[in-house]
């Protein structure tokens, strides 16, 4: 074997698909390490074997992937496919094939490269398990919300989805879109805090060429492309109020106009929005108009936070732990009681998305041992062991509901501190700076 | 079309697909006994006898033990599966067919029985051309690996 021929080798047993080639005759005469992982078998068994006594899949007899890449010509990729491993096994495979040519263009071989799916499909059939659309809710609030989808599946009416951010809103939105009879058409996802105002209404109702510098040909805005369909309006609040005047129209009357242009399109569009404001606070403030508010929130939906709803904290740990244990390749199901109660104790202010980096979190530095234990959890948790975990935090928005009670507990970690400031926001994770705007915002004199 | 895909036909026991592949192979290929070899099953799947015949009496008689020595599992040769599933697609009321598809295709797996076939193509008639000559060959083959 010449250098080359090792560093091929040596390149292709370092890579993670499964990767073996056949020589004319579709005899084995590579294998590559990822292979050998997937398919229980060694390369020293299996060189100079057919392809198909190895592999042992029907297709082998209907449509061998390297046969239909030389009778087309090219390359095929993503084919899916199931194969038996040494063991028995069936594993769901995607796999990619090309014809190896020498220099005369005369098929020498070929070449295959797959992965193991089995993983991947066995995380989507745990998502599937005991949950609505993907998304878990043992409570009795969530199992209101999935029941009131169910109940609106027929309807076209505007839905407002509110909940805190982490709360899964757009799992929401999506369950309510995949069981609408607008199912099968345009589903567009818009989240309105990431375009600057000028170009939001670009991006919702698309420009002619020449409506402003950059507009080099027409383009149909998200409404248009969602025509038939649902548009999800994410962050709907952060929607500049001009912006807000035109969706109120939309909304009225289905119709709308270009950037740059005067003639009216007609659209049937399904509106599904969400935010995570204060409602109140934001109608109060003028941020969201209130005309446009009650055409969106035809059909309200709040999310509770995951504080409220403590009993989908256990389903949520246990869902991350198994969907962990097939990404690691590492097992780990369980969960020390102390660390589940830090857990359950815990305000979560980022809610199911804190929920799962948590765990993630404490997943891979647990070693060596098939639980997760308390002192896995990340820092702020073992740091409020003694007292309680469910502690003060700024990121809390129902926090904007009762500022009272905010206030009392700002000055309580205050006085635990002696109002030391810098020893207070360490207790609350928070920079000095925050704290103070805090206090002052609260009417709190130091 | 090319030898690898007649190759992928006939592993994957499309005989018809893989014949005319596997003709068009024979002038370029770089191993023609091994075509012939896959070629002569076909041609008896296809119940194209004559040919079948003409091509397994001129690899006989110049390595009959190229036929004698095919295997199964490392060569692919598909005879097992064929006798043993009674797959040969011979029609089994025209005697000649029979005998003569079923003395070819024995050769591949057992000499003995492929002797008796062609011994009852004779004893049908067939007496001169290449079935004597096909016996004369089969039975010394079995002399010699009797005095081994």
């Amino acid at each position: 074997m010449d250098l080359n021929s090792k560093l091929k080798d040596h390149i292709l047993d370092s890579i993670g698909e499964g990767v073996f080639t056949v020589d004319k005759n579709f005899r084995i005469n590579f294998f590559n390490k990822a292979a050998e992982k997937i398919t229980g078998y060694k390369r020293e068994d299996i060189i100079g074997r057919f392809c198909k006594h190895v592999f042992r899949s029907k297709l082998c007899y209907t449509d061998c992937p390297i046969a239909i890449a030389l009778k087309s010509g090219r390359p095929i990729y993503d084919f899916e496919s199931n194969i038996s491993t040494k063991s028995g096994e069936i594993k769901p495979i995607k796999l990619n094939s090309s014809v190896l040519y020498d220099e005369e263009r005369e098929p020498q071989g070929g070449i295959i490269s797959f992965r193991d799916m089995s993983d991947y499909i066995m995380i989507k059939d745990i998502d599937k398990e005991q949950r609505f659309h993907g998304i878990i809710g043992h409570s009795k609030q969530m199992k209101e919300i999935f029941e009131l989808i169910r109940e609106i599946s027929t309807s076209d009416a505007p839905v407002l989805i509110h909940g805190e951010s982490g709360t899964g809103k757009e799992m929401i939105a999506n369950a309510i879109q995949i069981t609408s009879e607008r199912k099968g058409s345009p589903y567009i996802k818009v989240n309105c805090s990431v375009f600057p105002s000028n170009l939001l209404a670009s991006e919702l109702f698309g420009h002619v060429k020449g409506a402003f510098t950059d507009a080099i040909k027409d383009r149909p805005g998200r409404f248009e492309i969602a025509n038939n369909g649902t548009i999800f309006l994410d962050e709907v609040a952060e929607m500049p109020l001009q912006m807000q005047l035109q969706l109120l129209r939309v909304l009225q009357e289905g119709s709308f106009e270009r950037v740059g242009e005067s003639v009216t399109r007609k659209i049937d569009v399904r509106i599904i929005s969400a935010t995570n404001v204060n409602i109140q606070h934001a109608l109060k403030k003028g941020i969201l108009r209130e005309d446009l508010y009650y055409r969106l929130s035809v059909i309200p939906i709040h999310i509770p936070p995951l504080r409220e709803r403590t009993e989908d904290i256990i389903p949520l740990v246990q869902h991350f732990l198994r969907k962990l244990s097939l990404m690691y390749k590492k097992e780990i199901l369980d969960i020390e009681d102390r660390a589940l109660d830090l857990l359950l104790n815990y305000r979560w202010p980022g809610n199911v998305r804190e929920l799962e980096n948590v765990i993630e979190y404490s997943f891979v530095r647990t070693n060596n041992s098939n639980i997760i234990d308390s002192n896995k959890l990340p820092a702020n948790f073992n740091e409020n062991k003694s007292a309680s975990p469910a502690t003060f935090s700024f990121k809390d928005n129902t926090s904007e509901n009762n500022p009272g009670h905010e206030a009392v507990q700002l000055i309580s970690v205050l006085e635990e501190h002696h109002w030391n400031k810098t020893e207070a926001a360490k207790k609350l994770g928070i920079g000095r700076t925050t704290l103070w705007r805090k206090m002052k915002q609260l009417g709190i004199d130091s | 079309m090319s030898e690898m895909l007649a190759n992928q036909y006939f592993m994957a026991r499309k005989f018809s697909d893989a014949e005319s592949l596997l003709e068009n192979a024979l002038s370029t290929s770089s191993s023609p006994k091994i075509i012939k070899r896959k070629l002569i099953i076909c041609y008896v799947q296809t119940n194209k006898l004559d040919k079948a015949l003409n091509l397994f009496f001129r690899l006989i008689k110049d390595d009959i033990d190229f036929i004698l020595s095919a295997d199964p599992l490392l060569d692919d040769c598909p005879c097992a599966e064929l006798l043993g599933n009674d797959y040969l697609t011979i029609p089994p009321d025209d005697p000649y067919a029979y005998n003569l598809g079923q003395g070819i295709m024995w050769l591949y797996c057992d000499i003995d029985h492929s002797l008796n076939y062609f011994k009852n193509l004779y004893n049908l008639g067939y007496s001169k051309g290449m079935i004597p000559e096909i016996i004369t060959l089969i039975s010394e083959k079995i002399k010699q690996s009797a005095e081994k």
